[in-house]
């Protein structure tokens, strides 16, 4: 009984490390993706100018969400203070970004 | 040592051998908080190429300078490193020290890569006439993108380190923490640059 | 290239000998000295001692300062100290007191006091815990060197471009400055982070977020804002070096730059900054009136709340430092209704303070005067802040002796206040003894009555239109017998600091084996749970927390000890290191470098850095261990 528990326990331990491998290279092609629309919204002209700079920075700020909640394992649990944190980074760095750029 | 998560069978770590020991909890999260400072320290990089980067002075524009297939082949080249590098810590955490080594071994020499597209590239810079000196947009071109690019550089060095280590010590609860930590800086360093490629060179190419 | 010899020389040297290469005896005697024993330690508590003391040396240092201006101020056309010696002055002073006396301070007591608070045996990062304070020390003896060599910083603390670059000030003097709070600046992020990690997890079983001690949760506040206020700062201080050794144009107007991005930077460090130095003293002000009332903090939960929104609002209102450089009408609203804002939770907390000492039974201690004098003394200070943060008015007193006033207000009424008052509340703690109460009494009353007679009057002299940072004043002006109370009022001060430095050396002369209480103000929060002198591991087993002021909770309830979560075991101690103050010592060498334009020497201060970081990573000390027959005997001793 005990040593069925056990051998689940490390199958789940391997599954999850076997799932998550794919689960990467699939958050990776999001990125690429993510990148490749940028690049092209540039190199060709199909994106009105008023719009091109809001997507631009949209498509960033999705990738870098991907990043971190995938490769930085942001989606597991016990994460609440790195979430905490970094969200009042970002905020307080868009806000200190921002005033630089309008405010001089 | 070792809270909660006992070694399983098949790997001989623990399931999170990063922060299976006390140390490992505190590094990570105490790194997590690092990663939160440094966000707020490329901010205002950020914040003051964004100020200065029409000062240009009648020298070569941020339109004149940036070549587009340069820079995809080195964000390619970075996001590529970045997914070597979880890889790595997924066989660090399955105990196979030999295909870790492997991917962080790819991770750096992609980065080494990217060092070596960024060093061309801020030569032909230099001889277009856009020099640190140049003009207010070039001093805060280069302190943005070079303080990005020494951080990458440190990544390389960092993990070139623990990878030594590793050799000769092989994979334990005390090496883990530090590869894990490692990594989510090599990532921070990629979500750098994904800002920096979209605000420097694609909003730049914009206009 | 001579430098660069002479130094590889000197490390060669200092190798051979330190690793016993030359007299193995000699090094066994020097690594079982006292003062070996102090320069290596990782224990918060001699590090906090250590924080404690060099904070209070540069504070003789920038109230020296102090004094000097106040003596040029006390004729018109006085010519004591005039242009820009006194220039120099006034930017120390201002850039001492902020930087090395009032951080270091609070960061001691952070030191000496949270991780006994929470029922932790040390902070989270005992090494990096060293290294931020010889950081500390490293970066206030860089900027004191201008005193000694080329001139002092002279742009105010400040520091504000143009007038900071080379053009304007020439000299090595702001290099000092940019240097000295570089160094530093990074020790103490460092020790913010250290704070954080070690409140989210070290607490002892039962210490709850919610049961938390209000110092311990204003140190956590604090830390955050460090966290975020510090980069600023960093990248200010990197691009004003680049621009002054590297031949940058971040800030040059001619080339493209723009002198206004300092500001912004500056202030956006400057303004979380002086949250960072007024929260810890808001804690310590709980602890000790709740202490001195006998009575339970009141309003535990809207203290917390006060004090987080105060953190949070803290980084949205920089810009009322900025309101007259032209940022127009909408920008100046928008960060004046912020700025007055703050004032709520600010209130918030003062009238719980009230509340508390409502209905308690008083008890005067010295500690308990300087904590009640701090109410309407920081008050004060707060509502002439208000004033300040309406933009039309501040038109006026911008650049008035009116901001002097108001900032040394909230500064010496809160700031100085709250830490003189942890002073005389924990020196006990720390030494084994208190302070004697009758020459607090006069420490006391010398000091804040000298302190209102050296301000208060500084209000008018604002508003009759004394600009600040200026060496004189014409005898027409009318403003001398003004200057003249304010000078008077602060020779007071100092001679009431020295009735405090007779009391510590007094004090300790007359300490006795019996002065040695364990809880000697009856206190409710577990630092006075434990056996005085505090032991080497704090707490011989754990504790097991069961609610807010916990080992008052214990007192009720019967008990003399803490109850143990733990069985009593080889406590597992961090190792001391040398590395720290090389390392400090390394970014001290590469600063000098780039101060006098010597990149080599910059390069190489940095790389000796590095290399100490690179061999450390290899190291594979994990410490040592008490065994359980001398923690018996170190608990039995007391």
């Amino acid at each position: 009984m005990k040593a069925n528990a056990e051998q689940t326990k490390n199958q789940t331990a391997v599954q999850t490390s076997q799932e998550s491998a794919w689960k990467h290279v699939t958050s990776f092609a999001v990125m690429i993706v993510l990148t490749a629309i940028a690049f092209a919204a540039v190199a060709t002209n199909l994106v009105p100018s008023h719009l091109l700079v809001p997507l631009l920075l949209t498509l960033a700020a999705v990738q870098v969400v991907v990043q971190l909640y995938t490769f930085m394992h942001l989606n597991q649990k016990g994460s609440g203070f790195p979430v905490a944190f970094m969200a009042s980074g970002i905020f307080i760095g868009v806000i200190s970004a921002v005033a630089l750029m309008i405010l001089v | 040592m070792g809270a909660g998560n006992h070694a399983t069978a098949t790997t001989g770590l623990p399931a999170h051998p990063e922060k299976a020991t006390f140390e490992g909890k505190n590094k990570v999260l105490g790194f997590w908080l690092f990663l939160g400072a440094e966000t707020v320290l490329f901010a205002c990089l950020f914040g003051t190429y964004l100020a200065l980067k029409n000062s240009h002075l009648g020298g070569p524009t941020t339109q004149d300078l940036f070549e587009i297939p340069l820079v995809a082949a080195a964000t390619i080249i970075l996001l590529t490193s970045s997914l070597t590098s979880v890889l790595a810590v997924l066989e660090m955490k399955r105990n196979h020290l030999g295909r870790m080594q492997f991917w962080f071994g790819v991770t750096v020499l992609l980065g080494l890569a990217f060092l070596g597209l960024e060093i061309y590239e801020f030569v032909h810079y230099v001889h277009e006439g856009h020099t640190f000196t140049s003009s207010a947009f070039g001093s805060a071109f280069y302190a943005l993108v070079g303080t990005h690019g020494s951080h990458v550089l440190f990544g390389t060095v960092w993990i070139t380190t623990l990878m030594v280590q590793a050799a000769k010590r092989g994979l334990n609860l005390d090496m883990a923490p530090k590869f894990y930590v490692a990594s989510l800086y090599w990532h921070f360093v990629d979500v750098v640059w994904v800002f920096i490629f979209t605000v420097v060179y694609l909003m730049g190419k914009v206009g | 290239m001579g430098t660069i010899v002479s130094i590889l020389v000197l490390v060669l040297f200092l190798t051979a000998i330190l690793t016993g290469g030359y007299n193995k005896k000699f090094l066994q005697r020097v690594q079982g000295s006292n003062m070996w024993d102090w320069l290596t330690t990782v224990d918060h508590k001699k590090i906090g001692i250590m924080y404690l003391g060099a904070g209070g040396f540069f504070f003789l240092i920038g109230g020296l300062e102090a004094l000097l201006i106040r003596v040029q101020l006390f004729y018109p056309n006085n010519d004591f100290i005039v242009g820009d010696t006194f220039n120099q002055l006034l930017t120390m002073h201002g850039t001492t007191m902020i930087f090395f006396v009032a951080m270091p301070l609070l960061i001691g007591f952070m030191n000496v006091a949270v991780p006994l608070q929470i029922g932790a045996r040390d902070v989270a990062f005992p090494f990096l815990n060293a290294l931020s304070f010889w950081l500390f020390l490293g970066g206030g003896i860089m900027l004191n060197l201008g005193w000694l060599f080329g001139g002092a910083a002279d742009a105010g603390w400040t520091s504000y471009v143009p007038i900071a670059s080379n053009q304007f000030s020439p000299g090595p003097g702001v290099d000092y400055y940019v240097l000295g709070l570089q160094i530093s600046g990074i020790g103490t992020l460092i020790g913010g982070i250290n704070f954080l990690v070690t409140i989210i997890n070290m607490r002892a079983p039962g210490m709850t977020f919610l049961r938390l001690p209000l110092f311990t949760w204003t140190t956590f506040v604090t830390s955050a804002l460090i966290l975020f206020a510090f980069p600023p700062l960093t990248v200010g201080l990197l691009l004003i070096m680049f621009d002054r050794i590297f031949g940058s144009h971040f800030f040059d107007a001619a080339m493209g730059g723009n002198s206004l991005i300092w500001q912004h930077l500056f202030w956006i460090f400057g303004h979380p900054e002086v949250y960072i130095v007024i929260l810890p003293a808001f804690g310590i002000i709980s602890e000790v009136i709740s202490t001195f009332s006998k009575k339970r903090l009141f309003g535990y939960n809207s203290m917390v709340f006060a004090t987080i929104l105060i953190g949070f609002l803290g980084f949205m209102v920089w810009a009322h430092h900025m309101f007259t450089v032209g940022m127009g009408p909408v920008a100046n609203a928008i960060f004046a209704v912020a700025t007055m804002s703050i004032a709520v939770p600010t209130g918030i907390k003062i009238f719980n303070w009230l509340f508390t000492m409502w209905g308690g039974r008083l008890q005067f201690t010295t500690a308990m005067k300087f904590a009640v004098g701090f109410i309407p003394t920081f008050v004060m200070g707060g509502v002439t802040g208000v004033m300040l943060a309406s933009p039309p008015a501040d038109y006026q007193y911008h650049d008035s002796y009116f901001v002097v006033a108001h900032f040394h207000y909230v500064l010496i009424g809160g700031t100085v206040f709250g830490v003189l008052a942890g002073v005389y509340y924990w020196w006990p703690r720390m030494f084994g003894h208190k302070l004697n109460e009758r020459l607090g009494n006069v420490h006391f009353w010398l000091f804040f009555i000298g302190f209102h007679l050296t301000f208060l009057i500084q209000h008018w002299l604002g508003l009759y239109g004394m600009p600040r940072r200026v060496f004189t004043y014409q005898a027409a002006d009318g403003l001398t017998w003004i200057n003249q109370v304010s000078t008077v009022g602060a020779v007071m001060m100092g001679v009431a600091t020295l009735v405090f430095l007779y009391n510590v050396v007094y004090s300790r002369k007359s300490a006795t084996a019996a002065s040695a209480e364990r809880d000697p103000w009856d206190g409710r929060t577990l630092e006075w749970a434990i056996p005085c002198p505090t032991p080497e591991y704090n707490f011989a087993q754990l504790p097991k927390v069961r609610g807010l002021d916990a080992w008052w909770m214990e007192k009720m309830a019967g008990n003399k000890e803490l109850e143990p979560a733990e069985p009593l075991q080889p406590i597992h101690m961090p190792s001391s290191s040398y590395r720290p103050i090389l390392m400090s010592l390394g970014f001290f060498v590469s600063g000098l470098g780039f101060i006098f334009r010597t990149i080599e020497v910059g390069v190489l201060g940095l790389v000796m850095v590095f290399l100490l970081m690179f061999t450390r990573s290899f190291e594979q000390d994990h410490g040592y261990h008490i065994e359980v027959d001398q923690i018996k005997e170190a608990e039995k001793g007391a």
